[in-house]
């Protein structure tokens, strides 16, 4: 136990270092007592018998006979207090601390919780919104994407119905032209009237085949757009490609009276592997671009097959293409204005995506009056040896038995005749249907097959054939170019896909590949 | 001249420490200064003097301290519009109120009135007025509504 005057000593020695002052009031709220330290915190002007209301805010509204305790207010003079009040019969005593070290720390602690906290609900927010653009774009984007499909469907329909008349107007025009040789060969007297029908039948041809060229551009747009094209990369004769491309595009530069060279440093055969159709129609709409822009002068086509690379360069003496007009080239449906040439504008965006997806990069260099280059390289791996391509047999000589399903019946007679001058024995019938029961009853080599035939499709009648067990090879020949329809064919087991208008040799062609094989 | 003891109440970051310093003293601070404790200021609202008690926010880490409540003759409760929880959270806060102090008068202050993300819809500021509160959008920042919400409390304490 310690005696009163060692307990006072204690109490002032507290009191000063926890800098305690006080103040003490009855419970009409009169001042009764004051400690001498309270005006350190900002309590000035307290004096007794006054109401402690008038000095000290904080005890607005508190009464004398609850017992509180107040952490952390700020006092008037700034340093942070702790006030305890404590009740007793006669009085009440207030008793204030210094908090100032609680005070620091708790700040401290509390200003970084809270931003913390702050910006960890910024976050959410800002993910929300992050996933609700998402959501929208996603949605958008299945917008644009049934769109470009809808698109799509509708060029593959159009050139679908062009196709067709297509493939009469250019097949029969054919025939014709070949009846006029004949008969100019047999009648000399009307040699000059046979000449001038075959130049208008060559007009009908060209004409023919232009649309045929734009209607093939604009689906090939189309389907690009919705990634439908697919590169399909196979061995190939990369010369064959070249000559094919050169015999196809000389009588254009003879006809303008320019000189049109191919230069490579590879002779047939050049086994790759690429897709040859593909670079075949790059290497036709570059080359005639060149050709149709030339008026004089020349166009060469150089090639260089090496370490796996294919190198294409195109130069022409044309009039060459402003800066201005190398920004906007390569946009879709874009025309020089001045030009006066017929297109679509979309033959060189067609191609460079086509470059790209075989995995290319289309450049082109050019300034008026100086002429163009264009030039491309493609990765282009050697073909393995020992898998050559099925020797081609004379195909005239093959006692060919082939089942002709086509529902149109200008084309079905157009191909009979065609075929039937090769030596074919082709018999025809007009739906799947009917095609099953010409199986049943007789055998053929090989059926030629359209696919969108009234009462049986022909992708029917092939299902309905194989579930019957029977193997007879089918080619699909159909006006649709669509890439779900070839593979469709494929996943059936079509032994090939031929899109209309389809050549006589071509199907010739295929007829001895599939029968050897 | 009576004088009136009111408490600031909400979350924290809602702008009571903002809507009592536009209010006493006309100034604004972008800055966020976390209120730790208490702070007591005064203003003159006719003929009442009020004591305003400026209590640290509801938190992660602490709850409002009752004790700041007691002799309180009305609250302010305030939220921020732009984030909907602390409008919410007015419920659990009044709770705390009508346990320490009972039912007092209140008003409301959906504040940060100026930000583009407000976030209170109707039928929440139709609950508030179901329960006898006066609505206000507030905002600190361009001082809109701040002299009505207090000399509305005001009027409720002294009516």
């Amino acid at each position: 136990m310690v005696d009163t005057t060692t307990q006072q000593n204690i109490n002032k020695q507290l009191f000063q270092k926890l800098e305690l002052a006080y103040f003490c009031v009855d419970h009409s709220m009169v001042v009764k007592d004051v400690s001498s330290n309270l005006s350190q915190y900002g309590f000035t002007d307290v004096c007794e018998g006054g109401n402690i209301e008038d000095f000290v805010d904080f005890m607005v509204g508190l009464d004398s006979h609850t017992e509180i305790d107040l952490p952390l207010v700020a006092s008037p003079s700034g340093i942070p207090i702790s006030v305890s009040l404590l009740p007793s019969e006669e009085q009440l005593t207030v008793l204030i601390a210094n908090a100032s070290v609680q005070a620091e720390q708790r700040q401290k602690l509390q200003q970084q919780a809270n931003e913390n906290e702050l910006l960890v609900y910024q976050q959410k927010k800002l993910m929300a919104e992050l996933e609700r653009a998402s959501a929208e774009l996603e949605r958008k984007n299945l917008q644009l994407e049934e769109a470009s499909r809808l698109q799509t469907s509708f060029l593959s329909g159009v050139s679908h119905e062009f196709r067709t008349p297509l493939t009469s107007i250019i097949g029969y025009t054919n025939l014709v032209r070949k009846d006029l040789r004949h008969v100019s060969e047999q009648m000399v007297p009307r040699i000059a009237k046979t000449d001038d029908s075959q130049s208008y039948l060559r007009a009908v041809q060209r004409s023919s085949k232009h649309l045929l060229s734009l209607v093939e551009n604009l689906l090939d747009h189309g389907k690009l757009d919705s990634n439908e094209i697919v590169i399909r990369p196979k061995r190939t004769d990369i010369a064959e490609v070249f000559e094919d491309a050169a015999i196809l595009l000389h009588p254009l530069s003879t006809t303008k009276n320019i000189e049109f060279e191919v230069e490579t440093n590879f002779s047939s055969p050049a086994f790759a592997v690429t897709d040859d159709s593909r670079l075949r129609q790059c290497l036709i709409n570059l080359v005639g671009n060149a050709i149709k822009f030339t008026d004089t002068g020349s166009v060469t086509l150089s090639v260089d097959w090496k370490d796996d690379i294919l190198d294409v360069a195109i130069r022409d003496t044309g009039p060459g293409i402003s800066e201005e007009d190398l920004q906007k080239i390569r946009l879709p449906f874009w025309q020089a204005a001045d030009t006066g040439k017929a297109g679509t504008g979309l033959g060189l965006t067609i191609t460079e995506r086509l470059i790209e997806m075989m995995g290319g990069e289309l450049r082109i260099e050019s300034k008026l009056g100086e002429g163009t280059h264009v030039h491309f390289a493609l990765p282009m791996p050697a073909a393995p040896e020992g898998d050559s391509p099925v020797e081609q047999t004379n195909a005239e000589a093959v006692p060919l038995k082939l089942l002709l399903v086509e529902d149109d019946s200008d084309i079905a007679d157009l191909v009979w005749m065609m075929l039937s001058e090769r030596g074919v024995d082709v018999v025809h019938v007009a739906n799947g249907a009917l095609a099953l029961d010409a199986l049943n009853d007789d055998s053929f080599d090989i059926v030629l097959m359209d696919i969108h035939m009234p009462i049986m499709s022909g992708y029917d009648a092939i299902q309905e054939l194989r579930a019957r067990g029977d193997e007879t090879p089918v080619v699909v020949m159909s006006a649709s170019a669509m890439e779900a329809d070839r593979e469709k064919a494929e996943l059936l087991g079509c032994q090939a896909y031929l899109t209309k208008p389809v050549d006589v040799d071509d199907i010739m062609n295929i007829a001895d590949a599939v029968l050897s094989s | 001249m009576s004088k009136k003891k009111i408490c600031m109440v909400g979350d924290f970051s809602v702008g009571k420490t903002s809507l009592t310093q536009k209010f006493v003293n006309n100034v604004f601070s972008e800055k966020y200064l976390t209120t730790i404790g208490v702070k007591i200021d005064t203003a003159n609202v006719g003929h009442t003097k009020l004591i305003v008690w400026d209590v640290a926010g509801r938190d992660s880490l602490s709850s409002i301290n009752a004790s700041y409540l007691v002799g309180a003759a009305g609250v302010v409760l305030v939220a921020d519009g732009s984030r909907p929880h602390t409008v919410d959270d007015l419920n659990d806060i009044w709770s705390t109120v009508t346990q320490r102090i009972g039912d007092v008068p209140a008003v409301v202050a959906l504040n940060k009135a100026d930000l583009d993300d407000w976030g209170v819809g109707d039928d929440k500021v139709t609950e508030f007025r179901s329960l006898g509160w006066d609505v206000f959008n507030t905002s600190a920042k361009n001082g809109q509504n701040v002299p009505e919400l207090f000399e509305r409390l005001v009027e409720k304490i002294n009516a």
